[in-house]
């Protein structure tokens, strides 16, 4: 299990949108323990890569090793058991449950299946100190009893967060986390994702050139579907093709 | 006389073209429903309800004006497209913000209107109305000079003005500029306002365009069928699944899957005759099992952003809900003294439906429109295992339930792989169906369903004849019910469950395999509403079929939007007041119809919190 050993591994991943190849021959790699940005232009097709990556869409080819497995075939209800989460670009909260419940409901997960119709949910309670540790660390503390449908954006984010990270997944996809936050939110954000990383890999799509400037150990660059380049900040900033490419299209 | 595979030609072709005529309705009535569909993504309901609004349109401005079919045959669907661009433009266009299930209640509640109003005035007797002149008498047909049939003009013009309609209707839709702005006004809204398209106004003349063409289906029906206000109730719900068949939303899937249909239900009336009103529900079945998307649906390529259905709250509290849920069994244990026992025990078991299908769709977020199909069910057993098994009314009534839970699991498992609209049409669908057998079957006894179906015994002591002893019995089967509602919201699963509701790629990208968990709420409220049908047929020693018809399943689904969906208790209320008006407003016949279209379209409209959510909501507490 040690750093640097291969945790995801994409093989020519195709995506056919009706004759539209919104993910076009894509493959590679993502090393354990570190934190991977993907990046590229709107409609690069980097949420459809995640889609693809978590079998929330079936690729049209090509396949998707986790932890050495190949998981092209399953469901995305298993992927997600097997340690890979994701999160979506549109906020995904559950609205009308308060902040609390959202946090418990990815906790409750650890008792494997919950079918258990006969049994009070009081059950349940033994989550609740990890659950509020974890809505504090995103700082919604105080707005542990509101439903999520009432928070600002940037908050509803943040909670999402939180849900994903209850689920201690060993590899955390994140789309976009950052998108719609207020400044001194982003700065909690990208602290609480480096704190979150430490022994668990993270890829994430995000526009936000700093952030992933200083999060992240290595970049992917994706346009129209195909992968571009991949390295650190400084060789993948210098290449000329993708300035030509991400900036081009007007990204700041 | 000539024979094919031992079948008289005569016989055969006849038949075909009967499926033909069958099948020139199916595809204009899907065609329509596939026109407001793609554009305003809700199922129109009220479409068999203009269907006959057309049909009428005809009759009445021939009796009221002298104006005969051919003029009519333009008059009365530019009449019905009217009424139904000011139904969308005063009402439908406040729901589109809202879940599309909304938009589906509300066209129910419509329809529900209109017939019950026609039905007043016109009672449900048919009205003839002439074959145009110019239309009248036929041909014979001929093949090798053999005879095969005699065709008449009127039939041949139907057939031929049907395609024709399709053909164009498909033209303007994928192969004008017109069509072109309509497809891109569906798929992005924004972007085609922002080109100078006014959307809105497109939108309500599709809708208006989409009812027009079910009026024009009503008009040329007319002088084939009788002029009656159940003319469309009857027809839409084969349509209903002929859509379902197709593929939602798919102009050319609709044309196709009615013609064929039509000619394969004309087939079976020759080779197989009793399988004639079943055929179309069992391809759908079929179909539903290979492809749930339809043969000529896009299958859903993605579940994300699935919408959640923004009805009931989920937080916590619990107290308040104890003291009026022990409040209310006080209540009802003094009651029989107070009100006549049989309207109790009536609202008690019509309770335990509603309370099932809110636990579907206030905890599960699954709209079941067919849930009639195990009430029915389960009273049909229950009432077959009393009168002709002799057995006692206990296991009766668990034969009955366990019937329901059993057709839930199968039911279920195929609903369920759909989300939303169509979730609701299998499920309808499937009702129809079984409507249907319960319709054929020996051993329901037809329109006569089973009769003096014996009270007896409980475990061998309580005489259920005495009225009393039955009282009490139904309420504590009705406070089982209850009790098991209350523990499934608030259990582990319930939690899981409401997550679901709130947002299911959410949920799976937790790791929950949703479809088991909505499998499971499927079953458990099959099994709670064939309790409720089950206990029914023997307080009332009667089941019918009124218990399996798809209005059946509409009043479920309407007790629980007045009394509140996503409350427990909700339901309950809604169940006493609806059962309570048609008891007690018995005597208004048709006018207690209008008035649950009118309390329908109201709590659509302007109070989806229902009587118990507003309340819940006022104080804050869960109820
Ligand atoms: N279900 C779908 N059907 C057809 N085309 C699709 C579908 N989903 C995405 N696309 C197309 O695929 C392309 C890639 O979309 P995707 O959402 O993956 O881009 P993205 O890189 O995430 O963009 P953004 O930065 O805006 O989030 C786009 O052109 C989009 O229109
Ligand atoms: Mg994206």
């Amino acid at each position: 299990m040690s750093q640097g050993e291969v945790i995801l591994e994409a093989r020519d991943l195709v995506k056919d949108f009706a004759g539209f190849l919104a993910v076009n021959h894509a493959s590679f790699k993502v090393k354990r323990g570190t934190i991977h940005a993907l990046i590229g232009p709107n409609g690069a097709g980097k949420t459809t890569l995640f889609n693809l990556l978590t079998k929330f869409l079936t690729p049209t080819q090509g396949q998707i090793l986790f932890k050495g497995e190949d998981i092209t075939a399953l469901p995305p209800a298993e992927v997600a058991r097997r340690g890979l989460v994701r999160s979506f670009q549109i906020s995904a909260v559950f609205p009308h449950l308060s902040v609390l419940d959202n946090v418990r409901v990815a906790l409750q997960r650890q008792r494997g299946g919950s079918f258990d119709f006969w049994r009070s949910r009081k059950v349940l309670e033994v989550y609740h100190d990890r659950a509020m540790q974890l809505i504090a660390d995103v700082g919604l503390t105080q707005y542990a009893n509101q439903p999520a449908v009432s928070l600002a954006y940037g908050r509803k984010r943040a909670l999402e967060l939180a849900t994903t990270l209850a689920l201690e997944p060993e590899l955390m996809l994140l789309d976009e986390p950052m998108a719609g936050m207020a400044h001194e939110d982003i700065e909690r954000i990208q602290e609480l994702i480096r704190t979150a990383s430490k022994g668990r890999t993270v890829l994430m799509v995000e526009h936000n050139l700093n952030v992933v400037a200083s999060l992240s150990d290595t970049i992917t660059v994706l346009t129209r579907g195909q992968i571009l380049t991949e390295g650190d900040y400084k060789t993948v900033s210098a290449n000329a093709d993708v300035q030509q490419a991400y900036m081009g299209v007007g990204h700041g | 006389m000539t024979e094919i595979f031992g079948v008289p030609t005569q016989a055969l072709f006849g038949q075909l073209l009967l499926g033909l005529i069958n099948g020139s309705f199916y595809a204009l009535l899907s065609l329509g429903l596939a026109v407001i569909f793609g554009m305003l993504n809700i199922i129109n309901f009220t479409h068999g309800a203009q269907y006959m609004m057309g049909a009428f349109g005809a009759y009445l401005v021939g009796q009221y004006f002298g104006i005969g079919y051919w003029p009519s045959l333009i008059v009365a669907p530019l009449l019905v497209g009217l009424t139904g661009v000011i139904i969308e433009r005063t009402m439908l266009k406040r729901l589109y913000h809202l879940d599309h299930l909304y938009g589906l209640l509300f066209t129910f509640g419509v329809a529900l209107i209109i017939q019950g109003y026609f039905r007043y005035y016109y009672g449900s007797s048919g009205l003839p109305y002439p074959i145009p002149p110019s239309l009248a008498g036929g041909t014979r047909l001929t093949l090798f000079d053999q005879p095969i049939m005699f065709l008449p003009w009127y039939r041949a013009w139907v057939i031929f003005f049907s395609l024709a309609i399709c053909i164009t209707t498909w033209y303007l839709i994928e192969r004008t500029s017109l069509g072109a702005k309509l497809r891109a006004a569906t798929e992005n809204p924004t972007i085609v306002r922002t080109f100078g398209v006014n959307v809105p106004l497109l939108i309500t003349l599709t809708y208006g365009a989409g009812v027009g063409l079910a009026g024009l289906a009503g008009v040329l029906a007319a002088p084939i069928y009788q002029v009656s206000p159940l003319m469309g109730a009857d027809l839409i719900n084969v349509v209903f699944a002929v859509v379902v068949i197709g593929g939602m939303g798919s102009i050319l899937g609709s044309v196709v899957t009615g013609f064929v249909l039509g000619l394969i239900e004309g087939l079976t009336k020759v080779f197989y005759p009793e399988a004639s009103t079943t055929v179309v529900f069992v391809i759908m079945a079929i179909v539903l099992l290979v492809r749930p998307a339809g043969l000529f649906g896009k299958a859903a390529t993605t579940t994300t952003g699935v919408e959640s259905t923004s009805v009931g709250s989920g937080l916590d509290g619990g107290r308040v809900l104890n003291v009026v849920m022990a409040a209310m069994a006080v209540v009802l244990m003094a009651a029989p003294f107070v009100v006549y026992p049989q309207f109790l025990m009536k609202a008690l078991c019509i309770a335990m439906f509603a309370l099932s299908v809110n636990l579907l769709l206030g905890y599960a977020g699954l709209l079941s429109f067919g849930h009639a199909m195990f009430l029915g069910s389960a009273g049909y057993v229950s009432a077959h295992a009393a009168k002709v098994w002799g057995l006692t009314p206990e296991l009766a009534i668990l034969a009955g339930t366990a019937t329901a839970a059993a057709m839930g699991v199968v039911v279920g498992a195929i609903a369920i792989r759909r989300q939303g609209i169509y979730f609701a049409m299998t499920t309808l669908a499937f009702a129809q169906m079984v409507y249907f057998l319960a319709l054929q079957v020996p051993f329901t006894h037809g329109e006569d369903g089973i009769q003096a179906v014996p009270r007896g015994k409980m475990f061998g002591f309580i005489d259920l004849n005495n009225q009393l002893s039955m009282y009490y019995v139904v309420l504590a089967i009705f406070m089982f019910a209850l009790l098991m509602v209350h523990r499934i919201i608030h259990s582990p699963f319930g939690e899981v469950l409401k997550s679901i509701r709130e947002n299911e790629a959410r949920a799976i990208s937790l790791g929950y395999k949703t479809d088991r968990y909505k499998l499971m709420a499927f079953v458990l409220s099959t099994t709670i509403c064939g309790l409720g049908g089950a206990t029914k047929a023997i307080v009332f020693q009667l089941a019918s079929l009124t218990d399996v018809t798809s209005g059946t399943s509409g009043e479920a689904v309407l007790m629980t939007l007045v009394g509140g969906l996503g409350t427990l208790l909700g339901p309950i209320v809604g169940a006493f007041v609806i059962t309570g008006m048609e008891t007690y407003l018995a005597e208004w016949g048709q006018w207690v119809t209008v008035i649950q279209g009118v309390v329908f379209v109201v709590c659509v409209m302007a109070f989806r919190r229902g009587l118990v959510g507003e309340i819940a909501y006022r104080t804050g507490k869960p109820l």
